[in-house]
């Protein structure tokens, strides 16, 4: 069994992840992985295999580190003006992991709403993360999101969600 | 007060005189992209008369294997029938008119109705209603009237299927012209002659119109300014970081960055049927240049080619650079990077792009995933590239739906394009491509009806 304040260092953690993206603070969102952590997002619902199927972003650290510069450079034509996105994350429960444990495997249900110019557009899925305690926090192994209409038709998506 | 023929005018079709009013040799008049009724026509006599990608034969490997598309305004299922052959049938039940099929594809030996259980073949001939004996005599299952109605015209090019909704068509091949080229080219990098598309791909769905879409794939001189915000980040992230992709990304952001020099290089060809492509451009990263490159994938790849085809059929195959191939009205193929993208009209101003990538059987698995990888850089909703472009062909759509200014410029390049006896080439800064595209259009826009 988890102890309590672990489990609240692990949600904190979460949603903390979450806020640093609200706040377009890239550069400290992409701190929270681990050197070679993984964002990924698959394109196709219980897609197992990265390599074989395509997926809407399969990036590690040093990718994402370009995503996150062409963000904050806001060069980028999609991003005028630059979205605004709140992420509402709950329903977290750690799937993997007890109070001996330094890897945890934690689930959520998440809803991100985007705002650009007039358009508001609303993302919503499931996401799993796989993270290892480092120091007095936690680093980001892997980001798994699953967007609930990932093999829908799409239109350009900009901040990672 | 209204007398009715506000409405009249309105609905009144477009004549071969209006149509040549919106063309001029240097300029477009924005009711090209922003007109209804033009649209309209495009539908009848672009994607309802012309020869229209409609699936690739790996999807159809077995009778009853089908998959769901769109063709012209319509929408239809491509399927392959029990005795092998590929037909192409309105998502339609002729009883009623409910729509048939809901799924995007898949297997089936039946397509049946679920109002009334009228039960269908994968050629679209009617195999059984329930209760016959209360249909009158004159009720005749075998009478096409009561079939899933079929397109009449059906052709494969290597693989590639196409349709064709007029009553006449020339042959395929004579549509496709010197274009079978990069399909051959596809096709034969695989070590064993063949191509399967996979089974990932990307729907984008933007709100502008189709034309917008054909002309920023031949358009060269757009990247250096669209694609800047990703060139800049990739040039100053280090080399080899990622631990996913030998480097595949940074690489493919990294050649959109090519200065006016650079340019001398590439070549603008267009052809007479409105078909386009470039030559020497995007050949960065571990994807392209597959004939020369040294790491032990492409070179494993290159000696399965060569072991198959001898080596200088293997270099001549691999030496093709030719990029956004694109077969009018709406299919862009890249050979080299075993990718296609299929544009398919909504409306007047939406528009879904599909974004497909192919396995070139008998080649190392690693080659597919890099074509895999290459898909979700340039065509997930998430790519860095893309979604500029989208950005840029939607507002686009936006300044064209005013009435201001009407006419667009297209004059890039018009005193130094060549003329040959397979149609133009220019340098990368000529817009001879989109005169190509517009020449074609205003031909079958303005063609007597047959």
């Amino acid at each position: 069994m988890l102890p309590y304040e672990t489990l609240r260092e692990i949600e904190l953690f979460i949603l903390k992840e979450a806020r640093l993206l609200d706040e377009g603070q890239f550069e400290a969102w992409l701190d929270l992985y681990a050197p070679q952590g993984i964002y990924w997002m698959p394109s196709k619902p219980g897609q197992t295999d990265p390599l074989n199927v395509a997926s809407i972003i399969y990036e590690d650290h040093a990718i994402l580190a370009i995503r996150v510069q062409r963000l904050l450079e806001a060069r980028a034509l999609v991003l005028t003006p630059m979205p605004r996105t709140v992420h509402i994350v709950s329903n977290i429960e750690v799937l993997k992991g007890d109070a001996t444990s330094t890897n945890f495997e934690v689930g959520a249900a998440f809803l991100c709403t985007e705002l650009q110019g007039e358009r508001q557009r609303i993302y919503a899925g499931r996401q799993i993360h796989h993270i290892a305690r480092e120091d007095d926090s936690f680093r980001i192994r892997r980001k798994h999101v699953a967007l609930m209409n990932c093999d829908g038709v799409h239109a350009p998506m900009t901040i990672p969600i | 007060m209204s007398n009715g023929n506000e409405a009249q005018t309105i609905d009144t079709p477009l004549g071969a005189e209006d149509i040549r009013a919106l063309i001029r040799p240097d300029h477009v008049h924005r009711r090209a992209y922003a007109d209804p009724q033009v649209f309209a026509m495009e539908q009848e006599r672009i994607f309802g008369k012309l020869w229209i990608y409609v699936a690739h034969e790996s999807q159809l490997k077995q009778p009853g294997d089908f998959i769901r598309t769109r063709l012209s305004k319509y929408e239809v299922l491509v399927t392959r029938h029990n005795d092998g052959q590929i037909y192409v049938l309105h998502n339609r039940c002729p009883h009623r008119g409910a729509r048939l099929c809901m799924t995007e594809g898949g297997t089936s030996r039946t397509f049946s109705c679920p109002y009334h259980a009228w039960v269908f073949r994968p050629d679209g001939s009617l195999s059984s209603v329930p209760h016959p004996k209360s249909y009158p005599a004159s009720f005749d299952i075998k009478d096409p009237q009561n079939h899933m109605q079929r397109v009449k015209n059906v052709q494969s090019y290597r693989g590639f299927v196409f349709a064709n909704l007029s009553d006449n068509p020339p042959p395929l091949i004579e549509h496709l012209g010197p274009m079978t080229d990069v399909i051959d080219n596809l096709v034969d990098r695989a070590p064993d002659g063949e191509v399967e598309i996979a089974d990932s791909s990307f729907s984008l769905e933007y709100s502008g119109n189709w034309k917008l879409h054909l002309e920023n794939a031949a358009d060269i001189f757009h990247p250096t300014f669209v694609h800047s915000s990703s060139v800049l980040p990739a040039r100053k992230a280090p080399e080899n970081a990622s631990i996913l992709d030998q480097d595949q990304t940074r690489a493919m952001l990294l050649a959109n960055g090519f200065g006016f020099k650079e340019w001398e290089g590439i070549q603008l060809s267009g052809l007479d049927r409105g078909h386009t492509y470039m030559t020497n451009f995007y050949d960065q990263g571990v994807l392209a240049n597959q004939k020369q490159n040294q790491d032990p994938v492409s070179v494993r790849y290159r000696a399965m080619l060569t072991e198959k085809l001898g080596k200088e059929r293997a270099d001549s195959i691999l030496g093709m650079n030719r990029f956004n191939n694109i077969i009018y009205p709406n299919l862009i193929i890249n050979a080299q990077y075993q990718q296609m993208r299929v544009t398919i009209p909504l409306s007047v101003d939406r528009t879904l792009v599909r974004v497909h990538c192919f396995r070139l059987k008998g080649a190392p698995d690693e080659i597919f995933h890099r074509a895999v990888r290459f898909l979700s850089n340039i065509g997930s909703p998430a790519s860095m590239i893309f979604s500029d472009d989208v950005e840029m062909l939607e507002r686009c759509q936006r300044g064209l739906a005013t009435e201001t200014g009407p006419w667009i410029d297209f004059s890039r390049g018009l005193d130094n394009d060549q003329t040959g006896t397979d149609g133009s080439v220019s340098g990368a800064a000529s817009e001879m491509p989109m005169r190509v595209q517009f020449k074609a259009w205003l031909k079958h826009m303005t063609a007597e009806a047959a």
